[in-house]
């Protein structure tokens, strides 16, 4: 009998380190590709919220459990607001986004980065009108009540996808007033 | 018919997934909101099917009773990490716009289901076969239900970008006012039934011919 549950742990001990070593060994070549892609698409979308602004160094953020960093974006040398870096817990998994802020704390551009939410509903998050409704509102809309007939209708189905991209908003909002006020 | 142009073929329309067997369902009823997607949805299958197929039937007289479905799942997980892994380093868009179905490949009722019924039974060459003509079966009613989706849906028909050209094919006229309902969860259930009862007409009708044409044979 121990024999039997020996053999059988063996094989299936076998079976998963052959495919570890399989999936080990093409992550090696897929890895650096898709680092280098998603390097692309986070600069892509930074260039794009930064609404021409001159974006400055990386700060990291290790204090927020959603701001991870932050770009000042300055014009001419002066400081006219703050790009930042945000992730919150989705539908489907985390939702990071990029988006810049007057240093009012208002939402100046916004864009999903990268998401797992569902194609169809939560996945609009990643399309351009989807953020109109936050940019330059105070304070930021965290629920369906707070939206107009139209913005409400357009995010139905995708509730949890709203909280997250929202709330999000919001405390990057929150972290930039903190800013202007140190 | 031989054995083994039965075992490519049934796949295809006899036996096919989505069809007769209804399986696949969540998937099916999920990408077919764009061509490419069904496309692209169509053959990730095809490959882990066709490679699941394979490595089970090469290892079925290895692998214990006892523990054959969790090293099944390891096996088509491990092909499906393969296929996510490629997709996301080599075709970014594809496999953004397939999003959380990708990696639920691993519970498609399908792959399991060829892996119980028909890899562990059968020869490699059959059960490539099997996986070969279940994959285009498949992909194939995929296709068909985007198509019909996204022509009356949204009056156009996204393919994969080629240079300069976006890949998309825009129907004048659908276009302004599209059936909205056919991108959305009921429209896709709709269709759904629509072209099950087509699909048992033309079964019918098929069957009917077989037995005319055996009762002629006889007489």
């Amino acid at each position: 009998m121990t024999k039997t549950y020996l053999k059988t742990s063996f094989i299936l001990a076998l079976i998963c380190a052959c495919a570890a070593f399989i999936l080990a060994e093409l992550n090696g070549v897929t890895a650096p590709k898709i680092a280098a892609y998603e390097a692309q698409k986070t600069l892509s979308a930074l260039e794009a919220v930064s609404n021409g602004q001159n974006i400055g160094d990386e700060e990291f953020v290790t204090d927020n459990g959603i701001v991870s960093a932050y770009y000042p974006l300055t014009t001419e040398g002066k400081t006219t607001g703050y790009l930042l870096k945000m992730g919150k817990s989705g539908y489907g998994g985390m939702v990071n986004l990029v988006a810049s802020f007057d240093l009012n704390g208002l939402v100046t551009a916004a864009k999903v980065v990268s998401d797992s939410e569902t194609p169809g509903l939560g996945k609009k998050s990643e399309e351009d009108w989807y953020m109109t409704k936050f940019i330059g509102t105070d304070p930021i809309p965290t629920k369906k009540s707070e939206l107009s007939a139209d913005d409400a209708a357009a995010i139905s189905g995708a509730s949890i996808t709203f909280g997250a991209v929202s709330a999000a908003l919001d405390a990057g909002s929150q972290f930039v007033k903190t800013k202007g006020a140190k | 018919m031989s054995n083994h142009t039965h075992e490519l073929t049934k796949g295809i329309f006899e036996d096919n997934p989505t069809f007769t067997l209804m399986l696949g369902l969540c998937p099916t009823l999920g990408v077919t909101t764009m061509v490419s997607n069904a496309i692209g949805m169509g053959f990730s299958v095809l490959f882990v099917l066709t490679c699941s197929n394979i490595m089970i039937s090469l290892l079925r007289n290895v692998i214990p009773d006892s523990v054959r479905i969790p090293s099944y799942i390891v096996i088509i997980a491990s092909f499906v990490t393969i296929i996510e892994m490629v997709l996301h380093a080599f075709m970014p868009a594809l496999y953004a716009s397939l999003g959380v179905y990708l990696p639920l490949i691993v519970v498609n009722c399908i792959i399991l289901g060829r892996a119980e019924a028909f890899a562990n039974k059968n020869t490699v060459f059959d059960s490539l076969l099997d996986g070969i003509g279940m994959g285009i079966g498949f992909t194939i009613s995929l296709t068909v239900i985007a198509f019909i989706r996204e022509v009356l849906g949204a009056g156009q028909i996204t393919l994969f970008p080629m240079g300069s050209w976006n890949g998309i094919i825009t129907i004048p006229g659908i276009h302004t006012w599209p059936v909205r309902v056919m991108t959305l969860a009921p429209g896709a259930l709709l269709l759904m039934g629509f072209l099950k009862a087509a699909y048992d007409v033309l079964v019918a009708n098929k069957a009917k011919k077989a037995k005319k044409a055996k009762t002629e044979a006889t007489a």
